[in-house]
C-alpha cells in the first residue's frame, strides 16, 4: 500500500483543488459567456474611438466629454454595477452546484482532504479566471477610451491602477458571498440574482443601515470616479450619497469575505449532496 | 473472526419521505462481498453512507473502524468507483487520475507514476493521453476503477463496476476484483446482475427495499431457504407417467407441464432428488435425460428472497 | 383465464389524445411540477404583492375623499405592468431556465420526441408553462384590478372613460410575455445548465440596458434605448397605453426588434430541438 499518508493542509489541498479546477472554468462553453460580456466593453470602447476620432470629442449639452469621464461612466454602468456582479452571482454560486450538476463532486468529496479545501480551491480558481479576464479587459477600455475628448492617458493612469484594486475586491467580496448562497442553497441562482440585482439596489436607497447589509454600498465607496446621473434614482443618490471612508470599506469588504468564506466552509463541511439519478 | 471491514448498527437513511435504507444491522468482512439488490433497492445508498457522502439518519456505520462521516483522513484508505458515467471530460485519462491522486497528498511525480500504474492495471496505458470524453464506455468504467485504486487502498467500493461494459472487458475486470481479493484488500461491489456477483465471490448482501434479506455465503444461504419450495425441471421418455408418480408424494406441492418436460415444485430437495435418482436406475419411466433447478444460482436465492 | 399473470410489455389499451393535443401533456406536467414547489409558491405569492397595494389604492381613491388624488388612471395600469417586471424576470428565470436545458441534461428529448409528439408540441407545451405562469403574474392582476376598480367604484365610469384599458392590457401582456417566454426558451434549449441559461437571460436584459446606460449618460440620446431589451418592451408598452414615453426612439422600430427577437428564438429552437443531433 501507499507509504507516506499525511494528509496535505487545507491550505495545500485548496491549492491542489485549484490546479484542478482552473482548467476546468477557463475553458468551458461558459468561457463563451464570459468573453461576450468581457468583450462587449471593450467593442463599445473601440465604437467610442473610431467616432471619437471621425466625428470629433463627445458632447453632452453642448459640453465636450472628456475620455476619462466617459471611462468612468463605463466602470461605474458596466463593470461595478452589472458585470462584477454578474460575474460573482455566476461562478460563485457554481462552485460546488456544477459539480452536483456534472456529479463529479464525488471524486472530490471521497478523498483525504476537508470539504472546505474543495470550497476554497474552486473559489482561488474562480477569482484567478475572472480577474485574470476582467483586469485586460478594464484596460483596453482604458487605453481606447481615455485618450478620446483630449484625455491624457498619463494623467488618468493612478485611477486605472485604483480601478484595478476596486474590481479585484469586488470579484472577491461577491465570490464569498455567492460561494456562500451556492453551497448553502439547492437553487442558488434565483437567490443570487435577487441579492444583486433587487436587494443591493433597493437597500442602497433605503435611510438608515439597510445600505450597510449590501456589498455595494462599501466597494462604491472604493470607486474613484464620479457616479454617474444616468436615471432620477441616479441624481437621487448622488445628493444624498453616504460614502463610508476607503479604510471602513475595506475592513467591512474583508469582514464579508471572512464570514462569507467561514459560513460557506460550514455549509459544505456539514451538508449532503444527493446527486439526482 | 478478523475485524469486520463495515459494521453498520440500526442504520438507516430516509430523504424526506422516502427511505433509502431501513434499520439495518449487519457486517462486511474482510474479502470481496458482493451487494446484491435490484434497481431501487438501496444500494447506492449504502454505498454513500460507507463512503462517507452521506450521513446516517439514525444508527452508525464504521468503515475500517472508524467514523466515516467528516473523517477525510479514512479516504486515504478507500478507493471508491461510483455508479455515475461523470467525469472532467477535457482532461486525459492520465492527467485526471493523477490530479485526484494528487488530492491524496502525493506529489506531482509520484501522482504520475501512481496514475500510470493504475491506468496499466485497467488496460488503459494506451489511451493514458486521450481525452476522457473521447473514451467508449468501457474505457469509461475502466479509468473510473483507476482512479478508486490509484492510491493503492486498502477498501474497495465499487458502485456497479461492470455496467456498461463489453463481455471481454467485463471478465478482465471481474479477474482483477478477484485477483485484488486474493491480494488481501477487501472489495465491496455492488450490482444488480447475479451472474456478475456469482463470478467474483460467493460472499454476499442481500438487499432489497431498503432492508437486508441475507448476507453471507451463498450457499449457506441457499440451504437456509432449502425448506422452501423448490422448483425442478425433469425431462423423460416418459414424462407424463413421471409426473403421475411424482404427484402421488407427499413433498411435491406442484407439478406443470413445459413441451416435454415436466416442472416440479417440491418442499424437501433433497428427498425428491434421492427418490427421483432411485426411479431413473429402475428405468420403470424410461430413461430421465435432463434433470436442472432454476433454483440452484444465485438468481433463484435473490429471486426467492426479493418476491 | 390462466392463474399465472403474463408479467410482459403490455401494449397502451387506453384512450389516445387527439393528435395536436400532446402539448397539453407536457404543459400540465410542467405546470404541476412547479406548483409542487414551496419556493415558487412563495414566489409567485411575494409577486400578487403589488396587486394588493394597488387594491388598497383604488379602495382608499373610492372611499376615503382625501385620497381622492389616488384616484385610477390609464398610467396607473400602464405603471403597475411597469412594476411586475422585476417579477416576470424572476418567475421566468427561476421557472424557465431549465425548461429545456433540464431535458437536455437529462437526454430526455430523444425520448420525447420518439413519442408521439411533435418538435412543435413539446415547444408549445415548454411555452404554455412559461407563457401561463407569466401571464399569471402580468395579465391576471391587471384585469382583477379593472375588476375592482368597478367593484369599489360601484360604476362603470372609469371603465367606459377608458375602454382601451383592457385591451391594451391584455395586448402589451401578452406581446411581454411571447417575447419573454421565446427567449428564454430559445436560451434553455442552448445548454444543459439552467444556471446558464438563467444568467444569460440575466446577461441579456441588465447587459442590454448596462450598454444603453453608458451611451445614454454620455449622449443624454434616448434614442439608443433600442439597444435594451427592456426598454424597447417599455417603449411598446407606452405606445399600446397611449401614454408619454421617456424614451424618443420611434415605438414601430422598437416592436421590429421584439418580433426580430421571437423571430431568432424560433429559429434557435427550430435548430436545437431535434431528436437526434445533426452532428454534420
Amino acid at each position: 500500500m501507499m507509504e507516506g499518508r499525511t494528509a496535505p493542509t487545507v491550505a495545500a489541498s485548496a491549492l491542489r483543488v485549484f490546479d484542478l479546477s482552473l482548467g476546468q472554468m477557463l475553458w468551458s462553453r461558459r468561457s463563451v459567456f464570459l468573453a461576450i460580456l468581457l468583450g462587449a466593453p471593450v467593442l463599445m470602447a473601440v465604437a467610442i474611438r473610431v467616432l471619437g476620432a471621425r466625428l470629433g470629442p463627445i458632447e453632452v449639452n453642448g459640453r465636450a466629454v472628456n475620455g476619462a469621464a466617459v471611462f468612468g461612466l463605463m466602470i461605474w454602468l458596466l463593470y461595478i454595477r452589472f458585470i462584477v456582479p454578474v460575474l460573482g452571482v455566476f461562478y460563485g454560486t457554481s462552485l460546488i452546484a456544477d459539480e452536483i450538476d456534472d456529479k463529479t463532486i464525488t471524486y472530490l468529496f471521497t478523498r483525504p482532504i476537508r470539504r472546505s479545501a474543495v470550497l476554497l480551491g474552486k473559489y482561488l480558481a474562480y477569482l484567478a479566471s475572472t480577474v485574470l479576464l476582467v483586469l485586460p479587459s478594464v484596460m483596453l477600455v482604458f487605453f481606447l477610451v481615455v485618450p478620446t475628448g483630449e484625455g491624457s492617458l498619463g494623467a488618468a493612469f493612478p485611477s486605472l491602477l485604483a480601478d484595478f484594486g476596486m474590481l479585484t475586491a469586488g470579484l472577491i467580496a461577491y465570490g464569498a458571498v455567492f460561494a456562500f448562497v451556492g453551497a448553502r442553497l439547492k437553487r442558488p441562482l434565483v437567490a443570487g440574482l435577487v441579492f444583486a440585482f433587487g436587494w443591493e439596489p433597493a437597500a442602497l436607497l433605503l435611510p438608515g443601515y439597510l445600505k450597510r447589509l449590501t456589498v455595494a454600498y462599501y466597494l462604491q465607496a472604493l470607486v474613484a470616479h464620479e457616479r454617474p446621473q444616468d436615471s432620477p434614482i441616479g441624481m437621487l443618490l448622488q445628493v444624498f450619497r453616504e460614502v463610508p471612508p476607503v479604510g471602513t470599506s475595506l475592513i467591512s469588504l474583508a469582514l464579508i469575505v471572512g464570514l462569507a468564506l467561514w459560513a460557506a466552509s460550514r455549509a459544505v463541511e456539514g451538508r449532503e449532496y444527493v446527486l439526482e439519478q | 473472526m478478523s475485524a469486520p471491514v463495515i459494521a453498520a448498527e440500526g442504520l438507516s437513511k430516509w430523504y424526506g419521505q422516502i427511505i433509502g435504507l431501513n434499520d439495518v444491522t449487519f457486517e462486511v468482512p474482510p474479502g470481496i462481498t458482493g451487494l446484491l439488490g435490484p434497481n431501487g433497492a438501496g444500494k447506492s445508498t449504502f454505498m454513500k453512507l460507507a463512503t462517507g457522502q452521506l450521513q446516517p439518519s439514525k444508527g452508525r456505520i464504521a468503515v475500517l473502524g472508524q467514523t466515516i462521516w467528516g473523517n477525510p483522513s479514512l479516504y486515504f484508505r478507500i478507493g471508491f468507483c461510483p455508479e455515475q458515467d461523470a467525469f472532467y471530460e477535457r482532461m486525459t485519462g492520465l492527467e485526471w487520475v493523477a490530479a485526484l491522486v494528487r488530492l491524496n497528498g502525493a506529489d506531482e511525480t509520484s501522482a504520475a507514476g501512481a496514475a500510470r500504474r493504475a491506468l496499466g492495471l485497467v488496460d488503459l496505458l494506451d489511451a493514458a493521453d486521450r481525452r476522457i470524453g473521447a473514451y467508449s464506455k468501457g474505457m469509461r468504467q475502466r479509468v473510473k476503477m483507476a482512479q478508486a485504486i490509484a492510491h493503492d487502498p486498502e477498501l474497495l467500493i465499487l458502485d456497479e463496476p461492470l455496467a456498461g461494459m463489453d463481455p471481454l472487458a467485463r471478465r478482465k475486470t471481474i479477474r482483477m476484483i478477484k485477483e485484488w481479493g486474493r491480494e488481501g484488500r477487501s472489495v465491496l461491489v455492488s450490482s444488480h446482475v447475479l451472474h456478475e456477483i456469482e463470478s467474483m465471490t460467493p460472499n454476499i448482501l442481500l438487499i432489497n427495499q431498503g432492508r437486508i434479506l441475507a448476507e453471507g455465503n451463498v450457499h449457506q444461504i441457499r440451504d437456509l431457504i432449502d425448506e422452501h419450495p423448490h422448483k425442478v425441471y425433469v425431462k423423460a421418455d416418459r414424462t407424463r407417467a413421471l409426473a403421475r408418480e411424482l404427484l402421488a408424494q407427499e413433498d411435491v406441492l406442484s407439478l406443470a407441464f413445459e413441451g416435454e418436460a415436466v416442472v416440479v415444485q417440491t418442499s424437501k430437495p433433497d428427498a425428491f432428488y434421492a427418490r427421483l435418482t432411485e426411479l431413473a436406475a429402475s428405468g420403470v419411466h424410461g430413461a430421465i435425460h435432463e434433470v436442472t433447478s432454476p433454483d440452484d444460482n444465485l438468481q433463484a436465492v435473490f429471486e426467492y428472497l426479493v418476491k | 383465464m390462466s392463474p399465472i399473470h403474463n408479467q410482459g410489455y403490455r401494449r397502451y389499451v387506453g384512450e389516445r389524445a387527439a393528435s395536436g393535443r400532446a402539448w397539453m401533456v407536457i404543459a400540465s406536467s410542467g405546470l404541476r411540477s412547479l406548483f409542487g414547489r414551496r419556493v415558487f409558491l412563495g414566489l409567485l405569492l411575494v409577486s400578487w404583492f403589488p396587486f394588493f397595494v394597488r387594491a388598497v389604492q383604488i379602495y382608499a381613491a373610492a372611499n376615503v375623499p382625501q385620497a381622492s388624488f389616488l384616484a385610477p388612471t390609464p398610467a396607473m395600469f400602464r405603471q403597475f405592468l411597469g412594476q411586475q417586471d422585476v417579477f416576470v424576470f424572476f418567475v421566468a428565470v427561476y421557472a424557465g431556465a431549465g425548461l429545456i436545458a433540464n431535458d437536455r441534461r437529462a437526454n430526455a428529448l430523444p425520448i420525447y420526441l420518439s413519442k408521439p409528439l411533435t418538435r412543435a408540441e413539446y415547444v408549445l407545451g415548454k411555452l404554455v408553462i412559461l407563457a401561463a405562469l407569466l401571464l399569471g403574474i402580468t395579465w391576471l392582476p391587471a384585469i382583477v384590478l379593472l375588476a375592482v376598480q368597478i367593484a369599489f367604484a360601484g360604476n362603470l365610469t372609469f371603465f367606459r372613460e377608458n375602454l382601451f384599458l383592457w385591451p391594451a392590457i391584455t395586448l402589451f401582456s401578452l406581446v411581454e410575455v411571447l417575447v419573454v417566454s421565446a427567449s428564454m426558451l430559445a436560451l434553455s434549449s442552448l445548454s444543459n445548465s439552467s444556471r446558464f441559461v438563467g444568467i444569460l437571460y440575466a446577461g441579456l436584459l441588465f447587459f442590454t440596458s448596462a450598454v444603453y446606460g453608458v451611451i445614454f449618460a454620455t449622449t443624454r440620446n434616448t434614442r439608443f434605448s433600442v439597444l435594451s431589451f427592456q426598454a424597447n418592451l417599455e417603449r411598446l408598452g407606452d405606445a399600446i397605453f397611449r401614454q408619454p414615453s421617456k424614451y424618443a426612439s420611434p415605438w414601430p422600430l422598437s416592436l421590429l426588434i421584439l418580433v426580430a427577437l421571437v423571430a431568432a428564438s424560433t429559429w434557435v429552437l427550430e435548430r436545437r430541438i431535434r431528436g437526434v443531433e445533426v452532428v454534420a
